[in-house]
């Protein structure tokens, strides 16, 4: 039997339909349907300029749309082969990591929800708001910041900023462990989650899983790595686990939160003083930037003529773990229950995948190659 | 006196449900930090299920793209009689960043199905969403679930449909 759920159903917060097909309560494999959300950013995109261009990429995804400008930022930032100054660096770093909390608390918040735990639901969403201020404190604005710009940040900060979002960190930091524990120790959740929605290592590999799913599979992964950042100023160490299942996604978000915590305590302490922003003349050329969201990897890949762009490409990392949910996690599953759960602790967001339509009049994928630059590029059907 | 026994009862107890019809999220995600023990929605009677079938408040989320043009309506007409339809941030009342040339947005949403109330921003703060529903809700379910019954009196085929509903 096939069991449809959704586009607009009590487990999901954005529409898309998953098919199940089940025997009894068995649920033996599954399949996902896309589509509802595409907006056709990327075609909207092309021909405006940056400044423009950075507000539709913000736009992307909701959760994680700070990272989005910021990947946007840097991708013009290495088309013109200059850095931001450090100081932006630093509060961009700052931003990311505050993003990342919030939107792993709110995965797990969702996780707990589906899983009918009211309770650890509740306190994740209570966790959560104190860092929606710091971040409403940092850039303005709780969701769609509009902080970055090509060359840096827009705002700067002063001392009482920096004191207030340690405080809601240090907060944080002192009740955390103990709903860490609820979580960990919790016999009737650790029933619903150890041994469910298993992605081994070679499977997290073969549908390209990234980010906390990948991670949580036992690849060790995150690019921020390679970020220069991250790299050189900042002292942290990549979270990963062995153990494949709901519950080692879901404690590796909750140690990411910590290893964040860490970071934005660095960040805050060594702040370097200077400029915020600064000028930078973009050549006509082609540029991709990857970075880490909250999700996984999202990759930019553009191409301007120094005033416009020309062509773009957003990979978001959603679209890789959904499918690795699809394929992999919800096969041969006990409960629809668990089902819906596993679909959960992958973190979907529907908005972030839902930009590119890969078809062509045979329905079947083409891949179209940049003229000049060799790179295989995924043609809109609709496109131009 | 049954009937405004009946009315005080709707009015605290709404049945909300979100319907992203194509933005980008972050509208979804202010309606989901309404239930965070700050904003605390069920204080004011308000119950979260995201079922259409059961609805009295329909939050509609997002400019209306390609697969929703139809489905809203189907939606719309599937919740029962006494319903009110709130169009959350830029996307539904104008499309925002999205409504550009090229893209799949069929903005106003409410070229599709009334909307009550709309409230602006890009999203709009979690409080505002509550102020929204709680200005248009109760009175307007309370309202039109009188006009109903008055209808009913006029049309009675639609009398069962209606006492399904109570």
């Amino acid at each position: 039997m096939i069991l449809p759920i959704g586009p607009v159903h009590p487990a999901l917060k954005e529409p898309l339909r998953l098919k199940l097909k089940t025997r009894g309560e068995k649920v033996l494999e599954a399949e996902i349907d896309y589509g509802y959300v595409h907006r056709g950013i990327e075609r909207v995109m092309k021909g405006k300029t940056w400044q423009k261009g950075i507000y539709l990429s913000e736009r992307v995804c909701g959760i994680c749309s700070y990272i989005h400008t910021q990947t946007f930022a840097e991708t013009f930032e290495k088309i013109a082969g200059e850095t931001a100054p450090l100081r932006a660096q630093f509060l961009r770093a700052l931003t990311n990591e505050l993003d990342r909390i919030q939107s792993h608390l709110l995965a797990n918040s969702t996780y707990f929800k589906i899983l009918e735990h009211e309770t650890l639901f509740m306190y994740m969403l209570y966790l959560r708001e104190p860092i929606m201020d710091a971040i409403e404190l940092l850039t303005g604005n709780r969701v769609n910041m509009g902080w970055n710009v090509v060359g840096g940040v827009k705002m700067d900060v002063n001392q009482s900023h920096l004191d207030s979002i340690l405080k809601i960190i240090l907060n944080l930091e002192s009740e955390f462990d103990r709903y860490v524990e609820m979580f960990d120790h919790g016999p009737l959740l650790g029933l619903r989650s150890h041994d469910v929605g298993k992605l081994t290592r070679e499977e997290a590999i073969k549908a390209r899983a990234v980010g906390p799913v990948g991670r949580a599979s036992g690849l060790k992964h995150d690019l921020r790595e390679q970020h220069h950042t991250y790299k050189d100023h900042l002292d942290w160490n990549v979270i990963w686990r062995k153990d494949m299942d709901n519950y080692a996604r879901t404690m590796n978000r909750f140690d990411e939160i910590t290893e964040s915590m860490k970071i934005i305590k660095q960040v805050i302490e060594n702040l370097p003083p200077g400029e915020i922003r600064k000028q930078i003349n973009i050549p006509a050329g082609y540029g991709e930037w990857a970075n880490e969201a909250p999700r996984g990897e999202v990759t930019y890949m553009v191409e301007t003529n120094g005033n416009l762009i020309k062509n773009i490409s957003i990979r978001t990392p959603s679209i890789m773990n959904i499918d690795a949910c699809a394929k992999y996690m919800l096969k041969d599953v006990a409960t629809v229950a668990d089902a819906i759960a596993t679909y959960a602790t992958v973190d979907p967001c529907i908005a972030c995948t839902e930009r590119v339509v890969i078809v062509d009049e045979a329905g079947k994928g083409q891949e179209y190659v940049y003229p000049d630059y060799n790179i295989p590029y995924l043609k809109d059907k609709t496109g131009d | 006196m049954l009937d405004s026994l009946k009315d005080i009862i709707r009015k605290s107890s709404i049945h909300a449900c979100l319907v992203s019809t194509g933005g980008c999220n972050g509208c979804d995600i202010e309606v989901v930090a309404l239930l965070s023990p700050r904003y605390d929605l069920e204080q004011y009677g308000i119950y979260f299920h995201n079922n259409p079938r059961e609805a009295d408040v329909i939050l509609i989320a997002g400019a209306v793209t390609e697969q929703w043009r139809e489905k809203l309506q189907r939606i719309y007409a599937k919740a029962p009689e006494p319903k009110v339809v709130v169009a959350i941030g830029n996307c539904p009342l104008s499309g925002d960043v999205f409504n550009q040339e090229g893209s799949s947005v069929y903005a106003p949403v409410s070229d599709f199905i009334p909307v009550d109330a709309e409230v602006s921003g890009c999203p709009p703060r979690p409080s505002e969403i509550l102020a929204a529903i709680l200005a248009v809700g109760p009175d307007a379910i309370a309202a039109k679930g009188r006009q109903a019954k008055g209808d009913q009196k006029a049309q009675p085929s639609e009398k069962a449909e209606g006492e399904e509903k109570k």
